[in-house]
């Protein structure tokens, strides 16, 4: 089965840890240039789910295609240069650097100039950096923090880091970047910003798979929810036929499915 | 270095051709002075170690102690190759830092696979190991009375004869000019790209891992470098002493070396040179000492963490933190509650 370029398609993702099944035979697929979410409560596996499609985690089962380039068992460094870009939880970045420098980081690896080159300097090595430099400018301008450019990233305030974590991801031109819980703890002004930066980036025509416990953003932004309960997937579809479904209203509210009834119709 | 980014490169160029210059010129200006002379090689050799154990530590964040192990399988290379199979030292020499870069790749590639931890020990093993073999395999070593009488080398210098290196100001030189040629590459690895992937690893593995570095290779990288370097830094030192035994694996290589990384502040390349500078001649300073000389340095460690925490360079760095807050006062200090609109945002 041939499929765009930027198709993230995972097969049967399983994850056990010391017998515990974290994640059981999840399959999901993110169509190129699409917005799809991953929800669920807490420990339903999402973050499992991501860590084993981006090498952070071996899977225990199941295969995974960017396009036609099958992913499964790739270490991290080698999945992010194929294209597959994440960001993490608690958001990462290199405190002590300049934002500027956490974006020509999140690059250098995959613009072409090999080590030996980058030792050696010269023409290539400063036409990339240029390059990288002028697009790590337009990310910081995109996102909002085009002023702070030289600022140290510890500088920055929560909502303003997963801002700076978004740009990073996006710098090498990926096909696809997983966004974990990009707007977890931070208040509504600053979700309405990371949200116009992520649609600013779907534009470019980047896909994006967002994994959030915030219901709302999730529905607004996505065109597909995929919804996850004990490390299995209960739900796959649409954000308003999600919303509705049962197991879904059960899952979040705690309720049984025979007394589900009441609350589908709200 | 980024906190002189102010400074005109002519003016730091001139600088820096001075003060290389004046160290060439030094045997001259200050009269042939054997006691500077010991100094500038022992300062020469520390440079070279310390500053290739902050690429590893400063810039990967591997703690390792296997920087004395390579420096000592360089010496031995070396002597071994002049002594007994006639060879001049310079190939001697090539040899010797290609070996140390091999068992750098050995134990890296062996334990960096699991962690920072079982780097740090199995390089701690693999000096102990080393001390070990040269005192046990006495065939190949001579034990603990090592090689002595070690020949003084022989450069020959195109159309101007050979220039027999024996006189401590020959040394000088011979390992001034190493150490200058090797803090040269060391230089210009941390301050290129592979250098900022090595701090990016420090920084945040995962992160970096995300953008596509791999880690693994970065720090072999780093590794076999600093190996390169220490290996053949000990084959020309064990010829500057004449004699080659096993206490070119003594613990106190490593402390000293891991001292003047810490005083000087991981990752700053300036800093631990002025670090090394210092404590290259302290042990001159407190000669009258010898039995205290570790404990006063123990003291100053720790002194050093409690007035200096990261060390020279982490002093520097915070001062320019403090200028650039000082800069930007009203944008930044207002502004770290989360929610504010980020400014520039349209």
């Amino acid at each position: 089965m041939s499929s765009a370029a930027g198709t993230l398609r995972a097969e049967g993702i399983g994850k056990r840890y010391a017998g515990v099944v974290a994640v059981d035979d999840v399959s999901f697929t993110v169509p190129a240039g699409t917005i799809v979410g991953i929800i669920g409560p807490n420990g339903s596996g999402k973050s499992t789910t991501v860590d084993c499609v981006t090498g952070f985690q071996p899977a225990d089962q199941g295969r995974w295609w960017l396009g036609d380039t099958e992913l499964t068992g790739r270490s991290a460094h080698r999945t992010a240069r194929a294209g597959l870009v994440r960001t993490f939880q608690n958001v990462r970045a290199y405190d002590e650097m300049s934002l500027l420098d956490n974006l020509l980081i999140a690059s250098q690896e995959r613009d072409g100039v090999g080590w030996r080159r980058s030792l050696f300097g010269g023409q290539p090595v400063r036409a990339a950096e240029a390059a990288a430099r002028e697009r790590a400018l337009g990310l910081l301008d995109t996102v909002g923090l085009a002023a702070k450019t030289e600022a140290p990233a510890l500088a920055l305030s929560y909502g303003q880091r997963k801002l700076l974590a978004i740009a990073a991801a996006m710098m090498a031109r990926p096909r696809l970047v997983i966004l974990d819980e990009p707007v977890a703890g931070v208040n509504p002004t600053m979700i309405r910003h990371i949200e116009d930066a992520i649609l600013k980036l779907n534009r470019e025509g980047i896909g994006l798979l967002l994994i959030e416990h915030n219901i709302d953003f999730v529905m607004r932004l996505c065109q597909r929810v995929v919804v996850l309960e004990n490390g299995r997937k209960i739900a796959d579809g649409a954000p308003d036929e999600v919303r509705n479904d049962p197991r879904v209203l059960a899952a979040y509210l705690g309720k049984s499915r025979d007394a589900m009834g009441e609350f589908r119709h709200d | 270095m980024s906190e002189r980014a102010a400074e005109s490169p002519v003016l730091r160029m001139a600088v820096l051709a001075a003060g290389l210059v004046a160290l060439f010129l030094l045997p001259w200006l200050s009269g042939n002075e054997e006691y500077l002379m010991a100094l500038g090689v022992s300062f020469a050799l520390f440079a070279v170690l310390s500053s290739g154990l902050n690429l590893v530590y400063g810039y990967t964040g591997l703690l390792s102690f296997a920087q004395v192990g390579f420096f000592g399988i360089g010496a031995y290379t070396a002597a071994l190759l002049v002594m007994d199979l006639g060879w001049s030292l310079w190939p001697a020499t090539i040899v010797a830092g290609v070996l140390a870069a091999a068992c750098g790749a050995l134990i890296g590639y062996a334990s960096l696979r699991l962690s920072r931890h079982a780097f740090a020990i199995v390089s701690l093993c693999f000096a102990l190991l080393c001390g070990i073999l040269a005192r046990d395999w006495v065939s190949l070593t001579r034990g603990a009375m090592g090689m002595p009488g070690l020949p003084a080398p022989e450069f020959g210098l195109p159309g101007a004869g050979t220039w027999r290196i024996e006189r401590p100001e020959d040394f000088y030189h011979l390992l001034m000019g190493y150490a200058v040629v090797a803090l040269a590459i060391i230089y210009r690895v941390m301050h290129s790209r592979l250098g900022r992937a090595m701090r990016a690893i420090k920084l945040n593995e995962a992160l970096a891992q995300s953008h596509g570095i791999n880690p693994l290779g970065y720090k072999l990288l780093a590794l076999m470098l600093s190996a390169v370097l220490a290996g053949m830094a000990g084959a020309l030192f064990v010829f500057y002493l004449t004699i080659v035994d096993p206490s070119v694996f003594d613990f106190y290589y490593t402390e000293t070396m891991l001292i003047m990384v810490i005083i000087g502040g991981p990752g700053s390349f300036w800093g631990v040179l002025a670090s090394t500078a210092i404590l290259a001649a302290l042990p001159d300073v407190l000669r009258f000492t010898t039995d205290l000389r570790m404990v006063l340095y123990g003291a100053i460690l720790v002194v050093a963490m409690l007035l200096f925490p990261g060390g020279i360079g982490g002093w520097l760095n915070r001062r320019r933190m403090a200028r650039w807050k000082a800069a930007t006062v009203g944008t930044v200090a207002s502004d770290p509650q989360p929610g504010n609109p980020p400014p520039g945002s349209s």
